[in-house]
């Protein structure tokens, strides 16, 4: 920041946080009476319901009045042809695994397919006090159905979506990575009481060594080795379905940035996202958070850099960055919509695909 | 004959007062039984909360689960205390509680002194109103809320906080002290009255004076609920400089960890100044319910 | 009888000035509304403004999030009332709150009645009033957070039951369908009893001594001076708590909130949860309007009770 003060001295910029919990609540309401910040820091799911609102500045026009040439950002997200939220920042969700815990069961290496980590995590669950990994599934924040279920899919290749509409129903690759989800909660190879756990369980559990495996945020290896330094663990790609021999997917989150519509100083604002994404600190700012650059020609600085860093960025560049539900319509309802009836499922209420035909039925009300 | 009833009458005595000593005694072993169970059960997760401000995060899951362990230590305390962000939100907690209790007090005693003394026309009508915005939950409100305040550009300051916390307290506020007064004899203002005082007077001169326990008992409570208050302490305000104390608590939850011993340790300092003041005031606190309950 | 004669002279008094002084009248007249303008004005700026608001979002088809809104009527009513979500939401809240309220109240009393005891000395008393009224003091999220530590399943709760052999393995309380009311329940009857407690208290400290003592001379025991004295001199108290106790914990949302949001499988959806999802989830603020109308109704409908009990009283 105090760069971008140097660089433009007539622009101050106040930085504004607010508890994580209720950020979306918050910028939801004050895009309802107008009080949104000029520059707002956007989640994917939220893109959306804005736009609908008419929150969003078009940054398409933007770019335009500011002759800035797009071609170097990674991606856009945006409405009828134009973009509303630029990702600056690209989290990616590896595999981690216990070392010592691996080693206590008997495990050489990390599993990479889907047979594997499903034998892999009962292996750990039997062998020890720890469970084989940890998936959070309560309602408070229904994440867990896009880092935890559906992601699955995605690494496989597969995907939730035709043609923009939902397509679960009979769909082999999301049948399958609800399957496995639930195999391993009825084989109590996860750690129990999933339906009340919260994202932060997973680095929380991991940390205290309960258990051996999780898929987080490569942003959470800073609080990891902060919480136990002696922790030995490793980072690897999501383990695809066995036989899938494509380019495996990998989860990926981004913090995204967008101008309010009602901003008054949206040449001003414009200026700070360029900034934001200008090469050097773009490259910057994503290592700091242990993210990958939005800008393409940015490279992330490894120099001092936590060697698992480096590990998943190699696996990054192997694998495509996806994520569905950026920019779908209400996607935090179409995730609790998912998550109640998985939620049956791992009750033993019902069927895989009696689950899927009704998620899809509620997903096309959304649509 | 006399004699013998009399010896007769005297044993039974002693066995009577043996008999009612025992079961004085049992009763208190009962009472004192019944006491601990009760405290266990009002004071083991406080005391669970105290034992974990002092733990390190990686501690504070560890099992089998220990009251004190070998990660003891003042750090998480001393983490609050050297940040000047998070006293900023103490500071803001109490210019907003302290004039919310100023405030609602003020307001309520002259709408209960109405209440209590006065009759006309809209009367009946006004106290169902009053009563019923109780009625109203809050979180329903938040958007129309929200963009009123905007309007009046109270967004982010402390006189927005302060007037929604009037409007929350105020129902309760004016009930309680509308009973309490209620409950003081009126041959102390008619007499007044009659020795030609005004109505303000007879407010502020003899009714205010003898209704302090009444007032205690209103001004904690208003205190309590604007010291507590999240959703609104967050939707109102933006910058660091506004928030409270509950708002930087929650501030301390992110998205990937909690920060456990310090969210711990700052809803122990949080709650000191409640419990402080309900200490020193209780048995004003306590009376001033007596009064507004109980009506003979 | 001094009432009766000041009052006459009070009357006669005003008689008499009133002809003179027509303007002081209609002072007079006007002073009470005077006295409650500033409670009005706050009550219906910022209460009954937003409330006329919302019932103006519930008859439109979708606002907040879509710019030109049209009014639909009734239409949002009958697709909310038609929902089976609502209605388990309904049934969860009345479960929560009929709980919560019963349970404070004897919790209430009985531990009101012990801290009354005549046989405790000062200090103890005074002690035990302090721990009494402990989880009275902590807002709501921090009460969650705390509970969710406690009942986690490798929490201390879970510990001690499986080290007094009460439950075999550790229970996730607040995770498993059939505990999760329960435990969420419990939570709010730990964080609500004190303010029933100390208002009983209170109310205790009033009744008059020499009531009890008749009652032992007719012989009376413990439980007959409890039914025949306390219970009657405590009734108003009791109704108007109970009401005003229902009404707050109809509204209860942060607890639930973050502690459960409402899972797992919808077992611990309150009306509050199921209202705020509507709108921060699913963006549908008209459908999330209606709900908290509809609950706006119902909450009506006891604080009328509780106005008919405080005239009654008075």
């Amino acid at each position: 920041m105090d760069q971008f003060h140097q660089q433009n001295p007539n622009i101050t910029v106040k930085l504004i946080s607010a508890p994580f919990q209720s950020l979306q609540q918050q910028t939801i309401s004050q895009a309802a009476t107008g009080t949104l910040p000029d520059v707002v820091g956007l989640d994917g799911a939220w893109v959306n319901p804005l736009y609908k609102q008419g929150a969003l500045l078009n940054l398409s026009d933007a770019m335009k009045s500011a002759n800035y040439d797009p071609k170097d950002l990674a991606s856009q997200v945006g409405y009828s042809g134009s973009t509303y939220m630029i990702p600056v920042v690209n989290f990616v969700y590896p595999l981690f695994t216990n070392d010592a815990i691996l080693a206590k069961a008997g495990i050489s290496k990390p599993p990479t397919t889907w047979s594997e980590f499903e034998a892999d995590a009962k292996k750990i669950s039997q062998s020890g006090s720890a469970k084989g990994w940890v998936v959070p599934l309560s309602t408070a924040n229904p994440n867990g159905v896009q880092n935890d279920i559906l992601s699955w899919a995605w690494a496989s290749g597969g995907s939730m979506l035709k043609n923009g509409q939902p397509n679960l129903t009979g769909n082999p690759d999301v049948t399958g990575a609800v399957n496995l989800v639930n195999d391993l909660i009825q084989a109590k190879a996860v750690l129990p009481g999933a339906d009340g756990l919260q994202e932060t369980a997973k680095v929380e559990n991991f940390i205290n060594g309960r258990v051996g495996m999780m898929i987080d945020s490569l942003a959470h290896i800073t609080t990891i080795t902060k919480g136990n330094p002696n922790l030995k663990f490793s980072v690897s790609a999501q383990p695809v379905k066995d036989g899938y021999t494509g380019k495996p997917g990998i989860l990926t989150a981004s913090w995204g940035i967008g101008i309010s519509a009602k901003s008054k100083h949206a040449a001003d604002a414009w200026k700070l996202v360029q900034f934001l994404m200008s090469q050097s600190v773009n490259s910057k700012l994503s290592t700091l958070a242990n993210g990958f650059p939005g800008n393409s020609t940015s490279t992330p600085d490894f120099t001092g850099s936590d060697p698992h860093f480096k590990q998943a960025f190699a696996i990054y560049q192997k694998s495509t960055p996806v994520n569905e539900f950026v920019g779908l319509p209400a996607a935090d309802q179409l995730m609790t919509d998912f998550l109640n009836e998985f939620q049956k499922v791992a009750a033993g209420q019902e069927s895989t695909s009696t689950m899927l035909a009704n998620v899809q039925a509620a997903w096309k009300q959304q649509f | 004959m006399t004699t013998l009833s009399a010896r007769a009458v005297g044993s039974t005595r002693t066995a009577g007062s043996r008999r009612a000593a025992r079961r004085r005694m049992t009763a208190r072993v009962g009472l004192y039984a019944g006491l601990t169970v009760g405290a266990i059960f009002a004071g083991f997760p406080v005391l669970w909360m105290l034992s974990s401000s002092f733990k390190s995060n990686a501690h504070i899951f560890a099992y089998p689960p220990k009251l004190l362990d070998s990660s003891f230590s003042f750090a998480p305390y001393v983490a609050v205390f050297s940040d000047p962000v998070e006293i900023g939100y103490f500071v803001n907690s109490y210019v907003v509680a302290l004039s919310v209790t100023a405030v609602t007090l003020v307001v309520a005693l002259l709408t209960a002194y109405v209440f209590s003394r006065f009759e006309f026309p809209l009367k009946r009508i006004i106290n169902v109103v009053i009563i019923g915005v109780q009625a109203v939950p809050p979180i329903t409100l938040l958007i129309p809320y929200f963009g009123i305040m905007v309007t009046l550009g109270l967004y982010n300051t402390y006189l927005g906080l302060i007037l929604t916390y009037v409007v929350f307290t105020l129902p309760y506020a004016v009930i309680m002290m509308t009973a309490y007064f209620d409950s003081l004899p009126r041959e102390v203002d008619e007499a007044a009255k009659v020795d030609g005082a005004s109505s303000q007077a007879i407010l502020w001169r003899i009714l205010v004076p003898i209704s302090i326990p009444g007032m205690v008992s209103v001004g904690l409570y208003t205190f309590m609920i604007s010291w507590n208050e999240y959703l609104f302490a967050l939707t109102l305000t933006q910058t660091d400089n506004r928030r409270t104390v509950p708002v930087g608590i929650q501030l301390l939850m992110g998205q990937n960890n909690y920060l456990w011993n310090q969210v711990m340790a700052m809803s122990i300092l949080g709650s000191i100044p409640v419990l402080v003041l309900f200490l020193i005031f209780q048995r004003y606190f306590i009376g001033g319910l007596a009064a507004g309950a109980v009506k003979s | 009888m001094t009432t009766s004669l000041s009052v006459r002279r009070h009357d006669q008094r005003q008689r008499a000035s009133a002809p003179r002084h027509h303007h002081h009248a209609l002072i007079q007249q006007l002073e009470p509304y005077l006295l409650i303008s500033p409670t009005m004005l706050v009550i219906v700026g910022l209460m009954v403004v937003p409330i006329v608001i919302v019932i103006g979002y519930s008859l439109m088809d979708n606002v907040v999030t879509n710019p030109n809104p049209k009014f639909v009527g009734l239409a949002n009513y009958t697709a909310i009332l038609s929902e089976p979500g609502f209605w388990g939401a309904a049934v969860n809240t009345l479960f929560f709150t009929v709980g919560s309220v019963v349970v404070h109240m004897v919790i209430g009393m009985v531990f009101a009645m012990m801290l009354n005891s005549k046989s405790m000395a000062r200090v103890p008393r005074a002690i035990f009033r302090a721990i009494y009224i402990l989880p009275w003091i902590f807002t709501a999220s921090v009460v969650a957070v705390l509970w969710r530590l406690l009942l986690d399943p490798s929490g201390v709760i879970n510990y001690i039951l499986i080290s007094l052999g009460m439950v075999h393995e550790a229970v996730p309380w607040l995770a498993t369908p059939s505990t999760a009311l329960l435990a969420v329940t419990v939570i709010n009857i730990w964080s609500g009893y004190p303010f029933f407690m100390i208002s009983l208290l209170a109310g205790l400290q009033g009744v008059p001594s020499d009531l009890y003592e008749a009652a032992r001379v007719d012989g009376a025991g413990f439980f007959r001076q409890f039914a025949n004295v306390t219970l009657p001199a405590l009734k108003p108290i009791l109704y108007s708590m109970a009401l005003l106790d229902l009404l707050w914990t109809t509204q209860q949302f942060t607890l639930i909130w973050a502690t459960t949001g409402g899972g797992p499988l919808g077992m611990t959806e309150m009306l509050s949860t199921f209202t705020y999802k509507l709108a921060f989830n699913a963006y549908q603020f008209s459908m999330a309007a209606t709900s908290a109308v509809l609950v706006l109704g119902a909450s009506l409908i006891v604080a009328v009770f509780y106005v008919r009990n405080q005239r009654r009283e008075a």
